[in-house]
């Protein structure tokens, strides 16, 4: 075991840095940036950007060193200035990127001229990153400052401010999905063909293939603002909690950030994550139970007069259950991760909604943070579901 | 045979290396021998030039030929006839009413309403396809085709690919194909290749281009339509002239325009840039963009403007029966210090807790926080000084730089020149002196001091503030805070900005507590470094008010809340409470309008986009007001005037 464990905490951590490696190419070749938006802005008079501007801008967000100093320094905080060992400095003159580009003027014969950017006329050493902000690294555990959305400001504090919402809102949707979803899975492949087996797959069927946000609009569109003008029991549309106090018909005012009022806001958001999850888990356990029924050993359980409730549970269940722990090894990433069109439909302030909105805002260093979480809390999960297979299938030895 | 094998591969990779380059250098042009220079990134006395032979680089002719089609002034005015824009308009805006359409089309690179804008001597392009025709056949171009070659009339289309130019472009293709049998090709690009630094706008990649440009209260233009602003290969792609459009008269008039400080000289001037600019028919405008706004239907003083942010009066508003307001935002706002966020979110969130010096309301100003605008001979002198080689002056780059030989300033008569090193050279040096209103407070109830304003001068422009320009601070030569209401700037020779009067430099609470966590707990403001200002909580999210409101707190992702400033200096705000709610999806936002959760949404947030039927639907019922303006950003199509 812990020779397993040793071998899977070294694979774990070289997967870590390989993610990191190509989700940071990957953002760094992505379209747009700071300087995109400065073309979009008439340079006359007071607003003329200068060449030091331009400098500057740079500098902020790290574009004028090369992209293996600004990967390091981002996941170790490497280089953050010359090496000192024992009082001696290293590497100080080392260029780790260029603050103003070489350029040169090509002269055709025909007496066209070109300026082109070539070479590097002031570069910038490891001396001159002392005076810069420099994270100690996202694998020590620091995030850096967000760049866009919460201007200069710790990651942590953006992440530390959705986190308890999100972990609220996916924490309640897949307990309460895996609850009613797996008992619905089992009960619908012992009784299959059934009435209940038919309307369960179909309304499971509606749940896998409506997207969620079509579903969260139509709750918006039927739950609030449709059942608000009837005059019937509403729910507030979104947010997590009300700005306002407010009455709704049967139960009377609600005051803002009431329990009552919290509750109200949950119940949308979670219904629809719950739906869509409880259609995907019964489906996933529906087909590996009707597998599992159908081999020889569930017959001759039967066969030697075993309760139909000890076939199923014990026999059956215990084989079919495999394949959706595999499944499960997602759930912390997504615990994490959050729901981000749910979270974008209801205006739930969680981090999935923090996700998209730093890639729409391409505020990189936030969307690299919650990317590297996740990409962490799904190894884990996929080592955590390794050991579990060990414990519920006695044929796997992990040793 | 393995061996055999090996050494025919080896063969054959030894001809494909050699023979391959061999028979494609057939192909190509004579070597060219390009001398290459090392050019000075920032220019000084002594250019440096080194010369040494390159490789071939391929022979082109960037920009220097004429461009077959729209290198033709009829056929660029014929695609001005042959457009129908209020068609156009309607596509994208079938909520407004016809008048409300009509409202939004444009003439000129100004909106009707600009002070600047002019009726008179300019050329006009109502639809009329038999006038397009006719002058396409003048052109030598008939159904689609050039007469005596054949050669279709054909034009590469290039914009961005968001939904809203997606759905004009494809009427405006229909159009000219239709009325006049004008071909043209869609592109629609993402806007970062379109507004990239290499490519789309930037390196003129386009025969007809559709972008935005945003107006302004003051047109500026020069980095527009000068001659010399044209970016090309030889000046390194300076400029946003990207049609290449020299025309004499007008860019000595976008100049002058911008060079004194005379009003009705202005007007005067862009009139000339304005006559020129419609007879050249360089750049096709199409219409001003339509915004919506939307709020309780009991709001009262709600008036957004289309060039002010819409809190600008948010202390006048007033909801009868109710002492609490929400609005809502889709963007939340990265920081409250504006010195370094300047998007609309953080602006429209900071003039609840800013008393404004001006507001620029319909394309002009208007004092708020000073008694008066200065004018020369009011508050404002324009005097001529001598300058000597050394003194520092404001070049014709818009620079500023020590006065030597061969530097480009303009003198006091207005001309552009070239200092020889020793001739007496006159400039032109403004001082503009501005009186702010008494009585004015920060939200703990101390008065806003001299020391205050100057703490707002040195931070502004200390360059480590973390601005995006410096440059206004640049052009100053002095500041000085004669007491706590009076300040007095005297720019450098030179400077002429236009705008002079719209004000100087604003307080910063000198005396603000810092109770963060960090090097600075227990300090005051005046003690932080200019550096670290964006990172303090009390600068980017608590800051001091002097404003109408004041914040009392921001639960990211969520909401910020505002109370009535009891220390306000100006009339005490009507509402006690606004708070700021931060939506993800419109949508969202629209509906909780429409259940009352919420109360108002600004332009910034609602647009113009498909939500507004449904608010332009629930305020015909009555159920919410909705103020549609025409917004200052202008659609218009560029045209390429030369080849790339």
């Amino acid at each position: 075991m812990a020779t397993f464990l040793i071998r899977r905490l070294i694979q774990m951590f070289l997967v870590l840095i390989a993610s990191a490696v190509v989700s940071y190419v990957l953002l760094y070749f992505a379209p747009g940036g700071p300087m995109t938006g400065l073309r979009q802005t008439q340079q006359s008079g007071r607003n003329k950007i200068s060449a030091d501007d331009i400098a500057r801008i740079k500098q902020r967000f790290e574009l004028d060193l090369y992209i293996p100093y600004r990967f390091t320094r981002w996941l170790v905080g490497f280089p953050a200035g010359p090496v000192t060992i024992a009082g001696q400095t290293f590497l100080a003159d080392v260029a780790a990127g260029c603050k103003t580009p070489g350029m040169v003027r090509l002269r055709y014969p025909d007496g066209r001229t070109e300026i082109i950017e070539e070479g590097c006329e002031v570069p910038i050493t490891f001396a001159d990153l002392v005076d810069r902000r420099t994270s100690r690294g996202i694998l020590f555990g620091d995030f850096g400052l967000s760049q866009v959305m919460l201007r200069d400001r710790p990651i942590s504090t953006l992440i530390a401010s959705r986190l308890p919402y999100t972990l609220q809102l996916m924490g309640a949707s897949i307990l309460i999905s895996i609850a009613i979803g797996v008992p619905l899975g089992i009960y619908s492949a012992v009784r299959q063909y059934s009435r209940f087996d038919y309307a369960m797959t179909t309304v499971s069927f509606v749940g896998s293939s409506l997207p969620t946000f079509v579903i969260g609009i139509i709750c918006i569109l039927v739950f609030a603002i449709g059942a608000k003008e009837a005059g019937f029991i509403y729910l507030p549309p979104g947010n997590a909690v009300s700005n306002k106090d407010y009455v709704i018909p049967y139960i009377g005012e609600v005051i803002a950030s009431s329990t009552l009022d919290r509750v109200l806001h949950f119940i949308m958001p979670l219904g629809v994550l719950v739906f869509v999850n409880i259609a995907g888990y019964s489906r996933f356990i529906r087909s590996g139970m009707l597998e599992v029924l159908r081999q020889d050993y569930v017959r001759t359980a039967r066969a030697k007069g075993l309760r139909e409730r000890t076939v199923v549970l014990k026999h059956a269940l215990r084989n079919a259950i495999l394949p959706f722990i595999t499944l499960l090894a997602g759930v912390m990433a997504e615990l994490f991760g959050g729901a981000a069109i749910t979270e974008a439909i209801f205006n739930w302030p969680g981090l999935g909604r923090l996700l998209v909105d730093s890639i729409e805002r391409n505020d990189y260093s936030v969307t690299m943070g919650l990317t590297m979480v996740s990409i962490f809390l799904l190894l884990l999960g996929y080592l955590i579901t390794d050991i579990l297979y060990s414990i519920l299938d006695p044929r796997i030895r992990l040793s | 045979m393995l061996k055999q094998q090996l050494l025919r591969r080896a063969g054959l990779l030894f001809i494909t290396a050699l023979v391959i380059p061999m028979i494609a250098a057939c192909g190509q042009a004579p070597e060219v021998q390009v001398i290459k220079e090392t050019v000075v990134v920032k220019e000084t006395a002594e250019p440096v030039a080194t010369t040494e032979a390159v490789a071939p680089v391929v022979t082109d002719t960037s920009f220097t030929t004429p461009h077959p089609l729209l290198g033709d002034v009829r056929i660029r005015q014929a695609i001005a006839f042959c457009t129908n824009r209020p068609e156009l308009i309607k596509s994208v805006y079938p909520f407004l009413t016809e008048e409300q359409q009509q409202g939004l089309l444009m003439d000129t690179f100004l909106p009707k309403s600009h002070w600047a804008a002019t009726t008179e001597g300019i050329t006009t392009y109502a639809f009329d396809p038999e006038k397009g025709k006719a002058l396409l056949k003048e052109a030598g171009y008939e159904d689609g085709a050039n007469v005596e070659t054949g050669a279709p009339l054909f034009l590469r289309f290039t914009t961005t690919n968001a939904g809203f130019r997606q759905t004009w472009a494809t009427v405006l293709e229909q159009q000219l194909a239709d009325n006049c049998g004008i071909t043209i090709a869609r592109t629609h690009a993402p806007g970062s290749w379109w507004f990239g630094d290499t490519t789309g706008l930037s390196r003129r990649d386009y025969e007809l281009g559709a972008f935005a440009w945003v107006g302004q209260a003051d047109p500026g233009g020069i980095s527009l339509y000068a001659c010399n602003q044209i970016p090309l290969p030889s000046n390194n792609w300076e400029g946003q002239n990207g049609m290449g459009w020299c025309n004499e008269a007008a860019s000595k008039a976008i100049i002058a325009a911008n060079n004194t400080l005379d009003r009705a000289e202005r007007i005067k001037q862009y009139a000339i840039v304005q006559q020129e600019f419609t007879k050249d028919m360089v750049s096709l405008p199409l219409f001003n963009r339509a915004e919506a706004a939307a709020a309780n239907v009991n709001l009262k003083n709600f008036k957004p403007n289309p060039t002010e942010y819409y809190t600008h009066n948010a202390g006048e508003w007033e909801l009868p029966g109710k002492d609490a307001l929400v609005l809502g935002f889709t963007q939340e706002p990265a920081s409250l210090y504006t010195l370094v966020e300047s998007a609309a979110v953080a602006t429209t969130a900071a003039q609840l807790i800013s008393q404004l010096a001006v507001t620029s309301l319909d394309y002009d100003y208007q004092p708020v926080g000073f008694t008066k605008l200065p004018s020369i001979g009011d508050g404002a002198t324009n005097a001529d000084v001598e300058v000597k080689a050394g003194d520092m002056v404001w070049s014709t780059s818009g620079e500023a730089v020590a006065l030597a030989k061969d530097v480009e300033v303009t003198n006091a008569a207005g001309e552009t020149v070239v200092w020889d090193g020793a001739a007496p050279l006159t400039m032109k040096q403004l001082t503009v002196t501005f009186e702010y209103k008494p009585g004015m407070k920060w939200q703990d109830g101390s008065p806003v001091t001299k020391a205050d304003f100057e703490l707002g001068h040195k931070t502004t422009c200390d360059k480590e503030s973390g601005a995006t320009t410096f440059t206004f601070c640049d052009s100053v030569m002095t500041f000085t805070q004669e007491s706590d209401t009076t300040q007095t700037l005297a720019f450098l020779p030179g400077v002429q900005w236009p705008t002079f009067y719209t004000g100087g430099f604003g307080p910063a609470p000198s005396k603000q507590p810092i109770e963060s966590e960090g090097a600075y707990k227990g300090k005051t403001l005046a003690d932080v470094p200019a550096k670290d200002w964006p990172t303090l909580p009390e600068v980017a999210e608590m800051p001091w008010s002097n404003g109408p409101y004041k914040i009392v707190s921001w639960e990211k992702g969520q909401k910020m809340v505002f109370e009535a400033n009891e220390n306000y200096g100006g009339t005490p705000a009507k509402i006690k409470t606004i708070t700021i709610q931060f939506f993800e999806d419109t949508n969202q936002a629209v509906a909780q309008l429409l259940t009352g959760d919420i109360d108002v949404l600004g332009s910034e947030t609602l647009g113009a986009g498909a939500e507004v039927q449904s608010v332009v639907d629930a305020a015909a019922k009555g159920k919410v007001q909705v103020v549609t303006i025409a917004s200052p950003t202008w659609e218009h199509v560029d045209m390429n005037l030369f080849v790339k």
